[in-house]
C-alpha cells in the first residue's frame, strides 16, 4: 500500500509539485524556444516524454547492473550522455522508416532533444534517489507529462500575447521570460500537495 | 592490480558501451534506410535554398520532393536563377518553359499625399486598421503605411518610403516570393516582370472626380497614356490604367505624359524617364524664348 502511495506521490510531484521546468528550472531552452505554437509544443512535449521515459529506464539499468557493481558510479554522467545521444539517434532512424508522418511533425525537435538537459537531469535524479525500476518508469513518464504541460501552457499564453499591444522593450523574449517567471510562481501553489 | 581496476575497467566499460551503441546504430541505420531518389537531392541542390516559402511548401527540400513527384511546377519558385531552373527541368526530363523573372511592386504611391480618413492609434498593423471602417486612408485603395508587408518580407526588401509614406519594394533584393502580395489586406502589391520599366502606382477603380478628392497622385483615368502609347500596351479598364507588359517597349512616353505622375518609372526606366523630362523642359524653354 505504501508503495502504491509512493507511486502516486511520484506522479503528482513529477507533473505538478516538482515540475521539471517551472520548479527545477531544467530544460528551459526548449521551453522558451519551442513554445511559440501550441501544435509544435505538443509535438515537442510528446517526443521529450518518450525519450525521457526510455532514457531514464536504460540509464537506471546501466547504473544498477553495470556501473554500481563495479563501483564506477562517477562515470554516470558520461555514460548517460552516451545513452541519450544514441537513443535519440536510434529513435530518429526508426521513426523515419516506420512513421514518416510523425517524423515529419517532430522533425527538428527530435534532434534537439539530444541536448535537452531535462533528460539527463531526470536520469541523474532517478539514480540519486535510489528508486527501483517501476518507480523510475513512472518518474520518467510523469516528468515528461509535466514538461509537456508546461510547454503547452506557455505556448497557449504566448499565442495570445502575439495579439497584444506590448511595450516595445518587452516584445519577444523579455515578455516570455516574465511570463515564465509568473508561471513558475503560480506552480509554487502546488508546493503543499503531498501524499506522504 | 588496483591500478588495473581503477583505470582499465572504466575505460573498458565506456569503450564497450560505445561500441555497443555504435553497432546498434549502424545496424538500425542499415535496416531502416529510407530509399530516397538521388534526383531529389540534385533538384534541391539546384534550388536557391532561400527557404522563403513563396511556393507554398515548408521549404526548398519539400518543394524539391513535390517537384519530383510532379505535384508542383518550377515556375512557382522565383529566387532560383533561370539557369538552375533549366538544370532542374533537365533532371525532371521536361523542357523548361521560359518563366519570366518577376519583382513585387506596390500599386499605390499615395501615402502622405492621400488624405486620411481618421487618425488610427490602435495596434499598428494594416490588418487591424483595415477592419476599422475599411482602413485609415480616405482612399479605399490607398496604402496605409502600417508595415504589414514589411513584417511579412523574409529578407527586408519591403519598406516604407520616407518621402511618400507608402510601402515600397527594393527591387535589387526582392526575391518575388509573394509573401507581401498575400499579406497586404488591400491587395495593393502585385508582381511584374523584372524587365518592366514602368508600373501603375495606383489601384483606385473609382471615377476621376472621386480620386482627386482623396489623393494627389491617384489615377483619374484621363486616358492620356492610352493615347500616347505607340504600341497600344496601356488600356483603361475599370477607371484605371493597366499595362500589358508583353507589348510594352519601355519608351517611357506614358510616364512623361501622365498628369498625375502615377505611372512610375522603375529599374532601367528611371534614367530614360529623367532624360525625357530634361528634353521636354529644354523644348519648353526654347519655345518660350522663341515666342518672346
Amino acid at each position: 500500500m505504501d508503495y502504491f502511495v509512493g507511486i502516486i506521490s511520484i506522479v503528482i510531484s513529477g507533473i505538478l509539485t516538482n515540475n521539471i521546468v517551472l520548479n527545477q528550472s531544467i530544460g528551459i531552452c526548449p521551453f522558451l524556444g519551442v513554445s511559440k505554437k501550441t501544435q509544435s509544443a505538443v509535438g515537442m512535449g510528446l517526443a521529450v516524454t518518450f525519450v525521457i521515459t526510455v532514457a531514464s529506464c536504460v540509464c537506471w539499468a546501466l547504473y544498477t547492473f553495470v556501473l554500481d557493481p563495479l563501483s564506477i558510479g562517477y562515470l554516470s554522467t558520461i555514460v548517460f550522455i552516451l545513452v541519450i545521444a544514441s537513443l535519440v539517434q536510434m529513435l530518429d532512424i526508426v521513426l523515419k522508416k516506420l512513421s514518416p508522418a510523425l517524423y515529419g511533425s517532430l522533425g527538428v525537435y527530435l534532434a534537439l532533444i539530444t541536448t535537452n538537459c531535462a533528460v539527463l537531469g531526470t536520469a541523474n535524479s532517478v539514480i540519486s534517489q535510489g528508486l527501483d525500476f517501476f518507480q523510475t518508469l513512472m518518474t520518467g513518464v510523469s516528468i515528461g507529462i509535466g514538461f509537456t504541460l508546461a510547454l503547452i501552457l506557455m505556448a497557449g499564453i504566448r499565442e495570445k500575447q502575439e495579439l497584444y499591444d506590448v511595450p516595445r522593450p518587452f516584445v519577444g523574449f523579455p515578455l516570455a521570460l516574465i511570463t515564465a517567471g509568473i508561471m513558475a510562481m503560480a506552480f509554487y501553489g502546488f508546493a503543499g500537495l503531498s501524499f506522504t | 592490480m588496483e591500478i588495473f581496476l581503477n583505470v582499465i575497467v572504466p575505460i573498458l566499460i565506456v569503450a564497450v558501451l560505445s561500441a555497443l551503441f555504435a553497432f546498434c546504430l549502424s545496424y538500425l541505420g542499415d535496416k531502416f534506410t529510407v530509399e530516397r531518389d538521388p534526383r531529389i537531392d540534385d533538384i534541391e541542390r539546384n534550388l536557391s535554398g532561400a527557404n522563403c516559402g513563396g511556393c507554398g511548401y515548408a521549404g526548398c527540400s519539400q518543394f524539391a520532393e513535390a517537384l519530383f513527384k510532379g505535384e508542383a511546377d518550377i515556375s512557382r519558385c522565383n529566387p532560383t536563377s533561370a539557369e538552375n531552373k533549366k538544370n532542374i527541368a533537365k533532371i525532371l526530363g521536361m523542357s523548361a518553359a521560359d518563366s519570366v523573372e518577376t519583382v513585387a511592386v506596390v500599386h499605390c504611391a499615395g501615402g502622405n499625399r492621400a488624405a486620411d480618413k481618421y487618425d488610427y492609434q490602435g495596434f499598428g498593423d494594416c490588418q487591424s486598421a483595415q477592419i476599422l471602417a475599411g482602413g485609415s486612408k480616405a482612399c479605399e485603395y490607398g496604402c496605409m503605411g502600417m508595415c504589414t508587408c514589411v513584417h511579412s518580407c523574409p529578407n527586408g526588401s519591403a519598406h516604407i518610403c520616407k518621402d511618400t509614406g507608402a510601402a515600397e519594394v527594393a527591387r535589387e533584393t526582392c526575391i518575388s516570393c509573394g509573401a507581401c502580395v498575400a499579406a497586404c489586406p488591400k491587395k495593393l502589391i502585385g508582381r511584374i516582370p523584372k524587365t518592366a520599366r514602368v508600373y501603375i502606382a495606383c489601384s483606385n477603380t473609382t471615377k476621376g472626380r472621386e480620386v482627386t478628392s482623396v489623393c494627389k497622385v491617384g489615377c483619374i483615368a484621363c486616358g492620356k497614356c492610352e493615347k500616347t502609347c505607340p504600341k497600344g500596351a496601356i488600356a483603361l479598364s475599370n477607371n484605371l490604367a493597366a499595362i500589358d507588359y508583353s507589348k510594352c517597349i519601355g519608351c517611357m512616353k506614358c510616364a512623361a505624359e501622365c498628369p498625375r505622375k502615377c505611372i512610375v518609372p522603375i529599374g532601367d526606366g528611371v534614367k530614360l524617364y529623367e532624360k525625357i523630362l530634361a528634353a521636354k523642359k529644354l523644348a519648353a524653354e526654347k519655345a518660350k524664348t522663341e515666342t518672346k
